[in-house]
């Protein structure tokens, strides 16, 4: 028991150390005021709006508005972050030595890997929870009812940002810069989002006959079959269409943690097994 | 594990080859390599940019792996042991430590990465930073720190596990004589503690200094390797001359003497052997020079380290 304790020591003082040094990028930062300021921004704005109109439609109109553009922000600056901070933890400490300090240290590299990958987890939770906390703020004002439905959407944003987190940082565990992982995380994220299409792409593949389109059919099929679906994790249109007390419907939400939860230990087990010989 | 008389640190034919391209290009960073390194000394690893100096270092730490040969540190073969890390500190150059962080707060997280905590943690931080002249800078940030001051930080949390073993990669360069002084004292005084210290560094001087003993290398091979008293004994003698008078010094030259300095009325010529030492005594003699006393010479580092560099470039030329 005592060494198991002291085997997560070593990775959870990586992590805290990787959370406070990430709170000092001025990319990340950047990124979380921004986007903060767009959700006020939002709030703010539609609220001039409604001084403008009279009726119910416009009232309607003027939060459909306000969840539109915060439910988009928190995706968009949500993954900026986490693809940003994702790429960059483990290329920067190469760059900067700092890695040689550490693992000359008692630490396997797989504690250190844990402990970043941990450490980026806590930024990203905590980049959500400040996002998705203004979000609910402004809502519960506009509406007087408790949002329920944002915080199980925020939820499982997260499970979908752990999944391309998990990916990017697996392709920056091989990588002596930031700039290649943060390019395959945009990729894995956009192709991610139309998986769907992907699986249109195969059902409609073959249809000419000719070699060419057969094989991109294959190969639709294998990514669709191969990448992460991460639409499956959005609730946009019940947020957007819904009260914000209703139950999430349409999802499995214990199905969606665990399909992240095991893409997420795939690209950490691939991480390692990249990481484990490498020459730093 | 292991006695007072055997290396703390070995290597046996220690090879590394690095793949450079997609051809399967290859280069040889370190051939067949053979160092000891002795309990409670100083050993200075020297050897120009490129000689394999930090890929030494970095086989022994595990951050990379040998290409063939082995490593044995305290009597052990599993350097990633946490036997063998919790005995090893380690200096890298120009290491790089957060601005956002205070010294005290470097050296925590370093400590809690060797499984200090609580009060353990606390008095070995003061311990080190006192050792370090830092304790009145604990509570600064990095970014308000000189140099001087990053690189005894840098020493101490090679220092925060109370380690047997030091590895410092360039510990003094880019330093001003004040603060390398301070680092050599704490170098010296550690050492008198009975750590081991392994300097890879180009300041000969520096290592001159302090060290016990060295090993100069050169294009991945350890071309020599032995104590100062060994290394540096040399056969030549000054011969101190007085009553020089104008254009003597040319007529010694004239006549075939060697003259290495000439202070006022004093010149100082330079023999090989007791033969050019008679000679020398005579020559002296016939110009009306006093002589005054003979001392042996010893040979310089940089002196010998220049040798083994040309002699080796020679060997590859011929």
């Amino acid at each position: 028991m005592k060494s198991l304790l002291d085997s997560i020591k070593g990775p959870w003082f990586i992590a805290v150390y990787t959370w406070r040094e990430g709170l000092r990028r001025k990319t990340l930062v950047g990124f979380l005021i921004l986007s903060l300021l767009v959700i006020f921004g939002a709030t703010f704005m539609t609220s001039f709006i409604n001084q403008a109109t009279v009726g119910d439609v416009s009232t309607d109109m003027d939060l459909k508005l306000i969840k539109d553009i915060c439910v988009t922000t928190i995706s968009i600056f949500g993954i900026l972050i986490t693809i940003f901070i994702s790429a960059s933890v483990v290329p920067t400490e190469v760059e900067n030595r700092v890695i040689y300090t550490v693992l000359s240290k008692p630490v396997r590299r797989f504690q250190y890997l844990f402990g970043k990958f941990l450490g980026v987890q806590l930024i990203i939770i905590m980049n959500l929870c400040l996002m998705g906390g203004l979000f609910f703020i402004a809502l519960y004002i506009k509406q007087q009812i408790l949002p329920t439905l944002l915080l199980w959407s925020v939820f499982l944003t997260y499970f979908e940002f752990l999944i391309v987190s998990a990916l990017t940082f697996a392709i920056a565990c091989a990588s002596s810069s930031s700039v290649l992982p943060t390019i395959a995380g945009l990729f894995i994220y956009i192709t991610g989002s139309l998986t769907e299409y992907l699986k249109d792409v195969y059902n409609r593949s073959g249809q000419t006959g000719e070699w060419l389109d057969s094989i991109i059919g294959y190969i639709a099929y294998i990514l669709w079959n191969v990448l992460p679906n991460l639409q499956r994790f959005s609730l946009k249109t019940q947020i957007i269409n819904s009260q914000p007390n209703d139950p999430p419907t349409d999802v499995l939400i214990p199905q969606l943690v665990l399909y992240g939860l095991i893409y997420a230990v795939c690209g950490y087990i691939l991480a390692y097994w990249i990481f484990r010989k490498r020459e730093v | 594990m292991n006695s007072n008389h055997d290396p703390v640190i070995k290597t046996e034919n220690l090879t590394k080859v690095y793949d450079t391209g997609f051809r399967g290009e290859q280069v040889s960073a370190l051939k067949n390599l053979n160092l000891e390194v002795y309990p409670s000394e100083i050993f200075g690893y020297l050897g120009p940019n490129g000689s394999g100096k930090t890929t030494t270092i970095k086989l022994l730490l595990g951050l990379i792996f040998p290409t063939s040969g082995s490593i044995q540190i305290m009597g052990t073969t599993d350097i990633y042991s946490a036997y063998v890390k919790k005995n090893i500190g380690y200096l890298p150059e120009g290491s790089y430590y957060p601005d956002f962080l205070r010294g005290e707060e470097i050296l925590r997280f370093y400590g809690q990465l060797y499984g200090l905590t609580g009060k353990e943690l606390y008095k070995r931080i003061d311990e080190v930073l006192e050792l370090v002249n830092m304790t009145h800078a604990r509570r600064r940030m990095l970014k308000g720190y000189s140099k001087g001051m990053r690189q005894r930080i840098g020493l101490a949390q090679a220092l925060i596990s109370n380690p047997q073993i030091l590895i410092l990669d360039e510990p003094t360069t880019g330093l001003d004589p004040i603060a390398r002084k301070d680092i050599r004292d704490i170098l010296s005084r550690l050492r008198d503690e009975g750590k081991t210290l392994l300097i890879s560094s180009h300041e000969l001087l520096e290592v001159e200094m302090i060290s016990n003993r060295v090993g100069i290398l050169y294009e991945g091979i350890l071309r020599v390797s032995g104590t100062l008293e060994e290394l540096l004994t040399s056969k030549d003698r000054i011969v101190e001359f007085a009553n020089a008078k104008n254009g003597v010094v040319q007529e010694i030259k004239d006549k075939g003497g060697e003259v290495v300095d000439q202070v006022n009325d004093k010149v100082y010529l330079k023999v090989r052997n007791d033969e050019e030492l008679y000679n020398a005594i005579e020559l002296g003699k016939s110009v009306g020079l006093q002589l005054i006393k003979i001392t042996p010479r010893r040979e310089t580092l940089e002196e010998l380290f220049v040798n083994v560099i040309d002699l080796a470039k020679k060997e590859r030329s011929s």
